[in-house]
């Protein structure tokens, strides 16, 4: 039986949030009452991982990912419902909790400030009470393979933004948790680097059965770590499940672009199309126009026709549509039909 | 046990870092220094006017302020949360600290610790000796251990206001902290609290009970024997509030809204 | 011009914004106040009166200097040092206006604010619970009016001053700190300047901390005559003009630094 990592039961999270009156009269009787509205930030969601999966749990700014994170790992409290999260309850075991998960919060650091990233990690090392051993045997793997062997003397705040995600990454390994957090591990970071974390956490998940919890806006990211994906919107869950599931279902259109020789104008492009399924869409700056349609084979080649009929064309390319677009779809519908 | 070996451990991290900073550590101790002796200065201006303050004389007045900087000394020293807003609510640094396996409080108070303000409690140890020498006072063999005793009461009582006002934090929606202002309530602890009426002086002693990290528990070594049963109860009122601000700390750590929201 | 009453505005609603720190901050002032009059009110024992001033008039004194200084106080400096060490400084000398300037604004924004919700407010709680005496002088009023404003241009100008000093010096927590505690004690805030020795009196007259508090408080509780008082706005004035050139010199020289370190 596959051991369950989290379960989340019917969670929920109200924030209460003011609202101001306008101008300096507004603002003066705010003084004395206040305009106030509850507002859910999480909304009534359930889902379960097991021991070992790798999730992407993705949403717009705002949905509500990192409200849930910080209940995940204990920070916030719930306003209703249950989550146990390998085997406790974040919020009321917090200490005995917390020694069992990794967090690493992509905008704010682990790490100590003025002090030497190894300075650092000794000190994690004491605070989750890790034997020499269990540091030697472990750890040494890591900063081998994060590469972060030279920067253990410098001061955290003299590395670039690559180097400490690194560091930081490694600091949340240091007693080995179960099961690790992340939140926009790689914002801002370059390819190379990024491309280095997920050859890592894809290691680690393999070698030590780690799951892991990712929240990212850079698709790619999930596309190449997560099996699954947890969509959120507006606090509640509205796709859960594979993502190449998601992908099959939802990814049948094909996106055609077209560049031309001469100026062409969107209008009489769309007008040449009326009565077609298609959805038109102009790069303006490299000129490039993007056509949405359905995936059947007559309609791709009617369409190319008609533009090769009444336009010179410079550059034709035929895409399926990309994991990007499927989701924006999804959150311009608001929900999900799958199969 | 275990946070005893991790005070030790924040304790070398804390070395390493002031040294990389020593002129810091140079002028803030000079500006600690200018501090005190800008009250000394007031209390020895005001009695070129007066000699007795409601029975107490100069010497006496300052000595109460010479004890008065050895807890609160202690407290700089440990309970350095003036900006906690700020700094864990604001900035979100409480994420950080929650996720982390040691009592929260105590994560920051090691995160935050500033030694050097210690050296408050020479001044006020020197002060003390100045002022009780002209008095004659003599030391005998059980009050230093008594001294000890008050000065960590004191501290406490110290430490217990400041955690229940960096309390309000998880509540309400100050953008900047009370604590500043509280500092300038927590000097009339400093004088004899009967020069004050009796509202305010219930406040010194019970509510806001600064008091007991001035006058009363100096009073002993002054020999004012109708103060001596508020002496005798700086401890207690110390290990009260102290835990009671702990108490208050673990409900409002639920309260917390994370950063950001 | 426009641009810099915009931001008194803004600063004005966000004072208004939380009001917790009001509320507390009127019920703090009092207990100051309150704590202050029972000092002095034991200093005083059976004494009618100590350098001329009577306890009533102490009261008073004590009671208009803390509402001033909610006038004319800020936080400026503490403001710059941190701008300046996140490097905030650089972005704000892009905008199209002066920084010192609107620094000046807001601060000038804050005390307004304070002056109408908070200083009035407890002006008038005080008045119920003290002894003060209140004068109805309309002409009193008038000069109390550019005094406790030539005060905010005082300290103002000594905060600014503090601030720039965080471009030449790493760290000036120190010097900020030890710059409030003197002003508290220079000022006259807690302490009228004649409470000092002579000698003191005699060096202080060269500082300009005194137009910080001392001078509004006393001319509002009329220890001072008209001439005095009048003198007293002038030496105000001048400090106001004096102190401005320092700030210029040292803005100028702290631009170039902060142009060859690219901030």
């Amino acid at each position: 039986m596959t051991q369950r990592a989290i379960e989340v039961d019917t969670l929920r999270k109200e924030f209460k949030s003011y609202s101001s009156r306008s101008g300096l009269a507004g603002a003066f009787r705010d003084l004395f009452t206040r305009n106030y509205k509850v507002v859910p930030a999480v909304n009534d969601i359930s889902f379960t991982v097991n021991q070992g999966e790798m999730v992407g749990y993705i949403g717009e700014n705002g949905a509500g990912k990192s409200t849930t994170i910080k209940m995940l790992t204990g920070i916030l409290t719930p306003t209703s419902g249950k989550i146990i999260v390998n085997g406790m309850n974040p919020h009321k075991q917090r200490e005995q909790f917390v020694q069992t998960i990794g967090v690493v919060f992509g905008q704010r650091s682990q790490l100590w400030w003025d002090i030497a990233v190894q300075e650092s990690f000794r000190l994690l090392k004491k605070v989750y009470k890790v034997t020499d051993e269990q540091y030697d045997d472990h750890m040494n793997h890591v900063i081998k393979t994060l590469d972060i062997e030279p920067l253990l003397d410098k001061p955290v705040r003299k590395l670039s933004l690559g180097q400490r995600m690194r560091c930081e990454l490694a600091a949340a390994l240091i007693h080995n948790p179960p099961l690790l957090f992340l939140d926009e591990p790689t914002i801002g970071l370059d390819v190379l680097v990024k491309l280095k974390i997920r050859e890592f956490l894809k290691e680690i998940n393999e070698k030590y059965n780690t799951t892991i919890l990712l929240t990212t806006h850079n698709l790619t990211d999930i596309e190449a770590l997560c099996d699954r994906v947890i969509m959120l919107d507006e606090g509640s869950i509205i796709y859960d499940g594979a993502l190449k599931h998601l992908k099959e279902n939802l990814g049948d259109g094909k996106e055609l672009q077209f560049q031309f020789l001469e100026k062409v104008d969107l209008q009489a492009v769309k007008a040449l199309t009326t009565g077609m399924p298609v959805k038109w869409a102009l790069d303006e700056k490299e000129h490039i126009f993007t056509a949405n349609v359905e995936d059947h084979d007559e309609l791709v080649s009617m369409l190319i026709a008609k533009i090769v009929a009444n336009y010179k064309i410079k550059d034709i390319k035929i895409n399926e549509t990309s994991t990007e677009e499927i989701i924006r779809n999804i959150y311009e519908k608001g929900a999900v039909e799958v199969g | 046990m275990f946070y005893v070996s991790m005070f030790f451990q924040y304790l070398s991290q804390y070395i390493k870092t002031r040294l990389q900073y020593r002129t810091d550590l140079f002028v803030e101790f000079f500006s600690d220094l200018l501090s005190q002796a800008i009250n000394l200065i007031f209390i020895l201006v005001v009695f070129g006017h007066t000699d007795l303050l409601s029975g107490w004389s100069r010497d006496e007045i300052i000595f109460i302020y010479g004890f008065f900087l050895v807890p609160f000394a202690v407290f700089s020293a440990f309970f350095n949360i003036w900006d906690f807003n700020e700094r864990y609510i604001v900035k979100g640094e409480l994420d950080r600290i929650l996720t982390r396996p040691i009592h929260s409080l105590f994560q920051i108070i090691l995160e935050r610790l500033e030694l050097e303000s210690l050296l408050g409690g020479i001044t006020g140890i020197a002060v003390m000796l100045y002022a009780g020498s002209r008095l004659g006072l003599t030391i005998e063999w059980y009050e230093p251990i008594l001294f000890i005793v008050f000065v960590i009461g004191g501290a406490l009582v110290y430490g217990g206001i400041f955690i229940m006002l960096a309390c309000i934090s998880f509540w309400a929606d100050a953008r900047t902290s009370l604590m500043p202002m509280m500092y300038n309530i927590s000097n009339y602890g400093r004088y004899p609290v009967n020069i004050y009426n009796k509202l305010i002086r219930f406040v010194l002693t019970w509510i806001l009970p600064f008091a007991f990290a001035g006058v009363y528990p100096a009073a002993f070594f002054l020999e004012k024997k109708e103060w001596y049963w508020y002496s005798f109860l700086t401890p207690l009122i110390g290990i009260i509030f102290f835990v009671l601000s702990v108490m208050l700390w673990n409900q409002g750590v639920k309260k917390y809204r994370g950063a950001g929201n | 011009m426009d641009k810099y009453l915009e931001m008194i505005r803004i600063r004005f609603l966000m004072m208004l914004a939380y009001r917790t720190n009001y509320y507390t901050g009127i019920l703090i002032y009092s207990i100051n106040i309150g704590a202050y009059y029972f000092l002095w009110k034991a200093i005083y024992g059976a004494k009618t009166d100590i350098q001329g001033l009577s306890i009533a008039q102490m009261t008073t004194y004590v009671a208009i200097s803390w509402m001033a200084r909610a006038f004319y106080f800020n936080n400026l400096d503490r403001e710059m040092a941190m701008e300046i060490k996140e490097g905030k400084v650089a972005v704000e000398l892009i905008r199209p206006y002066n920084y010192l300037g609107m620094k000046t604004m807001q601060a000038f924004g804050e005390g307004i604010f304070r002056l109408f919700f908070f200083s009035l407010p407890g002006l008038i709680i005080v008045y119920f619970v003290f002894p003060i005496q209140f004068t109805w002088d309309l002409g009193v009023w008038g000069l109390f009016a550019i005094s406790i404003l030539l005060s905010f241009f005082i300290n103002t100008e000594l905060n600014l001053l503090t601030g720039i000093t965080t471009f030449f010096l790493y760290n000036n927590t120190g010097l900020i700190r030890a710059k409030r505690v003197v002003i508290d004690l220079f000022s006259g805030l807690i302490l009228p300047m004649s409470f000092f020795p002579g000698w003191a009196q005699e060096i202080m007259k060269f500082l300009p901390f005194q137009g910080i508090s001392y001078i509004p408080s006393m001319i509002y509780t009329e220890g001072f005559t008209h001439q005095q008082a009048i003198a007293a706005l002038g030496q105000q004035f001048l400090w106001v003009v004096i102190l401005y050139l320092p700030i210029l010199w040292l803005w100028s020289i702290a631009k170039k630094q902060l142009v060859i370190q690219g901030g």
